[in-house]
């Protein structure tokens, strides 16, 4: 007998149809949660405490002072943030290890002292600097002060 | 004379290669996004030299607790933390974050910290923050600042 031939069965299949919504949904997922990488600053470099943190005498130093109206001295004159890379370069041509010395008032705005700091990284980049070579800055931290008037009996930051 | 009937051909945009481009865009946001893991609102000082921060970095964040207010304004300063990883948390006083900076240079002595402050912050909060980062062993900062312009300058 012969059996009559049986209708051939389906394939088997995913459906897809809706994979297209399920991308774009993730898409939107991921513009709306996620920002592009915007974080930058300025690298900057803490001494560690086995360095010879000795304050530098600042009559020798390039001295700055901010203050707490956000302004800042400059070897104790008044100074803009232009003003600081043309001084700077022309004391550091003469003697190019000159120790440079950021002293920011505890409330003095935070600011300033990034904007002079700022500047001072731009030596690096100036004609003529050997780009290996870091700049001298300091920046002395209250403890550091601290332990200076504890010493000497004043803040010698404070002299100018 | 009996004009012969046009064919009307529908209209079609093919859209066979939808999901490939929506992949494509996927793995694209995937790739170059991250998630941030500070959302604090602060106005950081303006710099010209920036580099993009390191990856891995650790967030040291201070921030006026009174929202809106900054400067000698604000009557309250604090800080927070997020290694890297983990979105931020408020931390108590600098002595608690000395705690969380001493278990992650644990973890990894060369972890670089980003120290993200609001530009009119007093800079007693930031200097005591260098202390305690010095104290502590790290070395490698970075101050989150934003790019400064021309209308900044004038």
């Amino acid at each position: 007998m012969q059996l009559r031939k049986r209708g051939e069965a389906p394939e088997a299949e995913i459906s897809s149809a809706s994979m297209a919504d399920i991308a774009f949904l993730l898409i939107i997922f991921f513009m709306v949660t996620a920002v592009f990488s915007a974080t930058k600053g300025l690298d900057f470099k803490l001494p560690k405490d086995e360095d010879n943190n000795q304050p530098q005498d600042q009559e020798e130093a390039i001295f700055f002072k901010v203050i707490e109206n956000g302004t800042f001295t400059m070897d104790g004159k008044l100074a803009d943030p232009d003003d600081i890379l043309p001084y700077v370069m022309e004391k550091l041509e003469r003697w190019p290890d000159k120790p440079i010395i950021i002293y920011s008032r505890r409330q003095a705005p935070y600011k300033t002292m990034v904007r002079i700091y700022d500047k001072l990284v731009m030596i690096k980049k100036t004609e003529g600097w050997d780009p290996r070579k870091d700049p001298n800055i300091s920046i002395p931290t209250f403890s550091e002060i601290q332990e200076y008037i504890a010493a000497f009996g004043y803040n010698p930051f404070e002299q100018q | 004379m009996k004009r012969i009937a046009r064919k009307q051909i529908a209209g079609n945009v093919p859209t066979a290669s939808m999901a490939d481009i929506a992949f494509l865009l996927i793995i694209f946001f995937m790739v170059t996004t991250k998630f941030d893991v500070d959302k604090t609102k602060v106005e950081m000082p303006k710099a010209e030299n920036r580099s993009e921060v390191a990856k891995g970095s650790a967030y040291v964040v201070i921030h006026c607790l009174d929202p809106g207010m900054t400067g000698p304004d604000c009557p309250e300063y604090g800080y927070k933390w997020s290694d890297g990883e983990m979105s931020s948390i408020p931390v108590g006083s600098l002595t608690d974050m000395e705690s969380y900076v001493a278990v992650q240079l644990g973890k990894d002595s060369t972890t670089p910290f980003i120290i993200k402050a609001d530009g009119d912050t007093p800079y007693q909060y930031v200097d005591d923050t260098f202390d305690m980062l010095r104290r502590v062993g790290a070395s490698d900062l970075t101050l989150l600042s934003d790019q400064l312009t021309v209308d900044d300058i004038q």
